[in-house]
């Protein structure tokens, strides 16, 4: 039980580390949603709930005041046909994912860098520690990789990730003289 | 805590993005290391509950249970997280058969046109729950009226039910107290995202702990 709890310590402190990038994903995420953007979630499998997850988080706030800003799970979880189809230039493609091996959303993401969407992954290391596919897209503007290779690890610590971009989205959008 | 004691850059007037940015990175780190005391503090006071739990789990599963998952919101979120673990657990571990039933939408949206929505989660544990079950609710506030409605049914029926709330529990407390649910984890916080955080780990750990009693590590 102790070894179950102590294995998630150091992967999930990390994001301590990761701060700064986080902090930045959010300024341009605000930017976006302050030009009339939307965000767009992508996750399949055990993903798939985060995906849900980081909807309903903006979409209906946990806290009173906080406004509700658009943003939709892209059906099937996502791929470069649903990227395209509801997908514009203001919009935001935020990718979850344990190991970031998944082609489709690869796919997906690649899309959306060619659609001129802002592009945030969360994803886990993988087999080559950097996010997989997903993580080696091209031109993506924000990646974050928990490293660690156990996906339920890396699955605490995206929903973490998810919880403080929602909060500092809304701090940026407090400051209007921060988003243009 | 308010958003001028986390953020005090932003309510001096700054123009600095550079300053603000520094300002969440910091209340970020904060963030972060508030989770990982929030997991130490459900350790301590739960190990040997948790333990507990999963075993009887184990149990109901090896004698052909099922694991009924449910929740609103994030919650329902969780649910469908806390199926897809037991039902496709990835290689070296053992498929468990478990259902979210916020992810029957046809049922869902049918009970809550129909009748109301504290009966979306009591209702099919009534058609479908056996003694052999397990019914597992998720919670942040402990007040969820159909997550209580649906573990009180589950009870009645003989299911092993589980509960996971946050705060101090509230209504699935007192609950737990008159013995209506079996398991209780309480996350001792205010904030509902570092609560659903904390749960995301308990459920996930019982999960591990279920599989090494069938033999799978």
């Amino acid at each position: 039980m102790s070894t179950a709890f102590a294995r998630r310590r150091a992967p999930i402190a990390a994001l301590g580390t990761d701060a700064d990038a986080l902090a930045a994903a959010c300024h341009a995420m605000a930017r976006r949603f302050h030009r009339g953007g939307r965000l767009l979630a992508l996750g399949t499998g055990p993903a798939a709930a985060d995906a849900a997850h980081v909807v309903v988080e903006f979409v209906h706030p946990v806290i009173v005041g906080k406004r509700a800003l658009p943003a939709l799970a892209l059906p099937g979880g996502g791929s470069a046909a649903t990227v395209e189809v509801f997908g514009g230039p203001d919009d935001i493609a935020l990718v979850f994912s344990s190991d970031g091996a998944e082609p489709a959303l690869a796919d997906a993401m690649a899309a959306a860098v060619r659609s001129g969407l802002l592009t945030v992954a969360l994803l886990g290391g993988g087999a080559d520690g950097r996010g997989g596919a997903v993580g080696a897209v091209p031109g993506l503007d924000h990646v974050i990789v928990v490293p660690s290779e156990d996906p339920r690890v890396v699955r605490e610590a995206r929903v973490t990730s998810y919880h403080v971009l929602w909060e500092l989205v809304h701090v940026f959008l407090d400051a209007p003289e921060v988003l243009a | 805590m308010t958003t001028e004691s986390l953020y005090p850059f932003l309510h001096a007037g700054a123009t600095d993005a550079a300053a603000l940015l520094a300002d969440v990175a910091r209340s970020t780190r904060e963030k972060v290391a508030e989770i990982g005391r929030l997991r130490e503090e459900v350790l301590d006071a739960d190990a040997g509950a948790l333990a507990a739990c999963a075993s009887e789990m184990a149990d109901r599963f090896a004698r052909g249970g099922r694991l009924y998952v449910f929740g609103n919101g994030g919650s329902s979120t969780d649910a469908m997280a806390v199926a897809s673990l037991y039902v496709d657990p990835g290689p070296g571990r053992r498929p468990l058969p478990a259902l979210a039933l916020p992810c029957d939408v046809a049922t869902l949206t049918a009970l809550a046109n129909d009748i109301g929505f504290e009966v979306v989660f009591a209702r099919p544990l009534a058609a479908a729950g056996r003694p052999v079950d397990i019914a597992f609710g998720l919670s942040t506030s402990g007040g969820s009226a159909n997550v209580l409605r649906g573990l009180a049914t589950a009870r009645e029926r003989g299911l092993l039910t589980v509960g996971l709330a946050g705060y101090s529990g509230g209504a699935m407390a007192e609950a737990a107290e008159r013995g209506e649910i079996d398991h209780l984890f309480v996350m001792p916080s205010v904030s509902v995202h570092r609560i659903q955080e904390a749960q995301t780990t308990v459920y996930q750990v019982l999960w591990e702990l279920v599989q090494r009693a069938l033999g799978s590590t």
